[in-house]
């Protein structure tokens, strides 16, 4: 009778989770993030045929909003470690329906990173150089090789635990259509759930778990010394690696609550995701927005209050200048707003933590523009005998379609695998069950 | 209806007068051109002629580019022809004066060097010219580090020296010409001859220590501008530090990476990638347990 009981819960685990055909609203929603990305080509068409002249970048503001950008995705992408590879290794139970989510969005922003990075090339054809006759002892080189090497794991962890879900899947062709039964049965048809593949699959999860880790605070303060190894204002701390580490812990916890919300919403996964998730979810985000915040503490305070001449400039500007209603608009709305929202138990509800989430990623977004533009603008030697328009930096709209087309483009990558792959777990979900069972 | 032919036909005839008014006005507007002929002669060969040419465009003077302009020796004509030339983004251009005017070279020790423009959509036809008196210029060195610098004109078929002119004496650098001493101009005495003590005991020189004097004189109105070299040994020898070019830095080439870089970062690479590679081997190995099973 228990048996029964046990069979008929985990074929409901079974029939909640297995992916499904969009409905219309996903249709559309497709529809609209193609259409982006669409556009977005067409842009990188035009920069591709006329050069990097399309843009606003000129001889001071070289970086513009594909580096931010990229800086973004990479920041974002750390959450795959996080959720997985931390809450893994630390024993958080809670936290494994996260998992596949945080994996997924970590595969689709590097993805878009490494994308990004091309398209700020001028000449993307010369891209090989790189690889031929790159040198090690650049920054550059360095973030090439840990990018790939962060890709090449995230994949690696993304599919290792899909395989017990992909025999589940294949006992569904009628329900996923031939072709994807065609593509499950390449990817994981020799799953047949035996102890050795179990205990060979168990162990190679763990040493991704363990590998990842130093792999991705390597990611990100690689990428942080792509600014801290050149000597401009802004940029010329020792403070950089972690002050970006935290950052994107914090920017990547952002995306997965709203992801968590949006999901919960949309396949009606309340059973799965559920108000523990909300609230765990909503103090880790308090803990990582004190977290960035100190560091940001820490990355202004003590330039303002020596006010070196040639850094007056810049601070100058971000405090109380040009750049003052974007600085300050992410530090309130992607810092210290998440932390007194979240403080109460009311705020850490699904709905204010999907709002919550969204300010952070939307301030994280521009935290980045702000790390890389103001910096360009105010160099140590004065701007003599330039164009007007040197002084100050707005993208051009092929720069906005590129940077607009690569965000939708991971969010289409997100949406496209949330068809192909179930988005929570199914065999741990019913593995848990079983232990909670006992 | 009159009136509303009346008010066409006025608009048919503004609209066909406003451009006729506009070709008048672009005829009216054309500029006036600025010439200036140089005369050069370095060390007392081939002599060479330089234009450079100028508008005024809201009260100043402007560079004009792409200017042509033909360059005679004596007379405009073509028999006199130095050579056509089209001057630059800087508005200048340069022409060395050709053999076959030897003749014409040899016939008057007082020559004029004539620039005419023949005009275009732009600018008024107009010429420049200059008259530079035959002078040659000697550099010598006497002992105590001293230059002498000679200045000559060639008069009745004789070179004859020359008192009052300025003379700068100096040494060659890559970024300009660098004074001997603080004096920035000698005046040659009645003997034709401007000395210099030469006070940069410092300077750097090839790797024998070989400096290049000069002696020029610069925008004269009779001779031009005339120069002359002289290699002395007068500059310091130029060490090559091979040992630094050649070290391994963080800055060097990429065959010059610290060998502690290599150890590391090669290192860590392949740690990471062979625990990669033995993962993807294990899924190989859960295949095939598949498959047994």
């Amino acid at each position: 009778m228990e048996n029964s009981i046990s069979t008929a819960y985990e074929e409901k685990i079974i029939q909640d989770l297995l992916p499904r055909k969009f409905k219309k609203s996903g249709r559309i929603l497709v529809a609209i993030l193609s259409a982006i990305c669409l556009v977005g080509i067409y842009a990188y068409y035009r920069q591709l045929r006329y050069g990097l002249v399309v843009t606003n970048m000129r001889d001071y503001v070289s970086w513009g909003i594909y580096i931010s950008n990229f800086v973004f995705f990479v920041a974002i992408s750390l959450v795959g470690s996080l959720i997985t590879a931390v809450f893994r290794l630390a024993g958080v139970k809670w936290g494994s329906p996260l998992t596949r989510i945080a994996e997924m969005i970590a595969v689709s922003a590097i993805i878009f990173a490494s994308l990004i990075i091309i398209v700020d090339m001028g000449s993307p054809e010369r891209f090989y150089n790189l690889f031929l006759y790159g040198r090690i002892q650049s920054p550059i080189m360095w973030d090439v090789i840990v990018i790939m090497t962060y890709f090449f794991i995230s994949v690696l962890l993304l599919y290792y635990p899909l395989l017990p879900d992909i025999k589940i899947l294949l006992r569904f062709k009628e329900r996923s259509g031939a072709r994807l039964h065609k593509v499950y049965s390449f990817l994981g048809s020799f799953w047949k759930g035996t102890h050795k593949q179990y205990l060979r699959s168990k162990k190679a999860i763990n040493v991704l778990c363990i590998t990842i880790i130093p792999v991705a605070f390597t990611i990100h303060t690689v990428t942080s010394w792509l600014f801290a190894t050149t000597y401009r204002p802004g940029w010329d701390s020792t403070n950089f690696g972690a002050y970006f580490i935290a950052g994107a812990f914090l920017v990547g916890a952002g995306a997965v609550v709203v992801a968590m919300y949006i999901f919960r919403t949309w396949y009606h996964l309340e059973d799965y995701i559920t108000l523990k998730h909300f609230d765990k979810m909503g103090r880790v985000l308090v803990l990582l927005c004190l977290l960035y915040l100190y560091f940001n503490v820490n990355e202004f305070l003590t330039p303002f209050f020596k006010m070196k001449e040639s850094e007056a400039g810049y601070l100058n500007d971000m405090f109380s200048g040009s750049f003052a209603p974007v600085f300050w608009f992410a530090i309130f709305t992607g810092i210290i707003l998440p932390v007194i929202i979240l403080v109460f138990k009311q705020g850490r509800k699904p709905l204010p933590m999907f709002i919550v989430g969204i300010m952070v990623v939307v301030g994280a977004w521009f935290k980045r523009y702000l790390i890389v533009t103001p910096t360009l603008l105010h160099p140590f030697m004065p701007m003599h005998d330039v164009p007007a328009s040197y002084h100050h930096y707005f993208p051009t709209w092929e720069e906005w379609a590129i940077t607009m087309g690569s965000l939708a483009g991971a969010i289409l990558v997100i949406v496209v695998l949330c068809r192909i792959f179930p988005i929570i777990p199914i065999q741990e979900t019913i593995n848990e069950h079983h232990e909670t069972a006992k | 209806m009159k009136l509303l032919n009346k008010i066409l036909g006025g608009a048919l005839a503004l609209l066909f007068l406003f451009p006729a008014g506009n070709s008048f006005a672009q005829t009216a507007d054309k500029g006036s051109l600025s010439i200036a002929v140089s005369y050069y002669v370095a060390n007392n060969k081939i002599p060479s002629l330089g234009v450079k040419v100028k508008t005024k465009v809201n009260g100043r003077f402007q560079n004009v580019g792409g200017i042509a302009l033909s360059l005679f020796l004596d007379k405009d004509t073509a028999l006199n022809l130095v050579g056509n030339v089209v001057t630059n983004d800087h508005g200048e251009a340069y022409a060395n004066i050709p053999s076959s005017l030897k003749k014409q070279w040899g016939t008057s020790v007082k020559h004029t060097f004539i620039a005419a423009f023949r005009g275009n959509t732009k600018y008024d036809s107009t010429s420049g010219d200059f008259t530079a008196n035959k002078a040659r210029i000697l550099i010598d060195t006497v002992s105590g580090r001293s230059v002498v610098a000679t200045v000559m004109e060639m008069k009745d078929s004789t070179w004859k020296p020359v008192k009052g002119v300025d003379v700068v004496i100096a040494v060659r650098r890559m970024g300009g010409d660098l004074n001997v001493n603080d004096t920035p101009t000698f005046s040659t005495d009645s003997t034709g001859k401007a000395s210099a003590d030469f006070k940069r005991d410092s300077i750097p020189g090839d790797l024998k220590g070989n400096i290049i004097l000069v002696a020029k004189i610069v925008d004269n109105d009779q001779y031009g501008n005339l120069s002359i070299e002289k290699t002395v040994p007068w500059g310091g020898k130029f060490v090559a530090k091979n040992e630094d070019f050649n070290a391994r830095t963080l800055f060097a080439t990429r065959g010059k990476a610290p060998i502690w870089l290599l150890f590391i970062a090669n290192g860590i690479i392949i740690a990471v990638w062979t625990v990669l590679i033995l993962l993807v081997a294990n899924i190989f190995k859960i295949r095939k347990l598949g498959q047994e099973a």
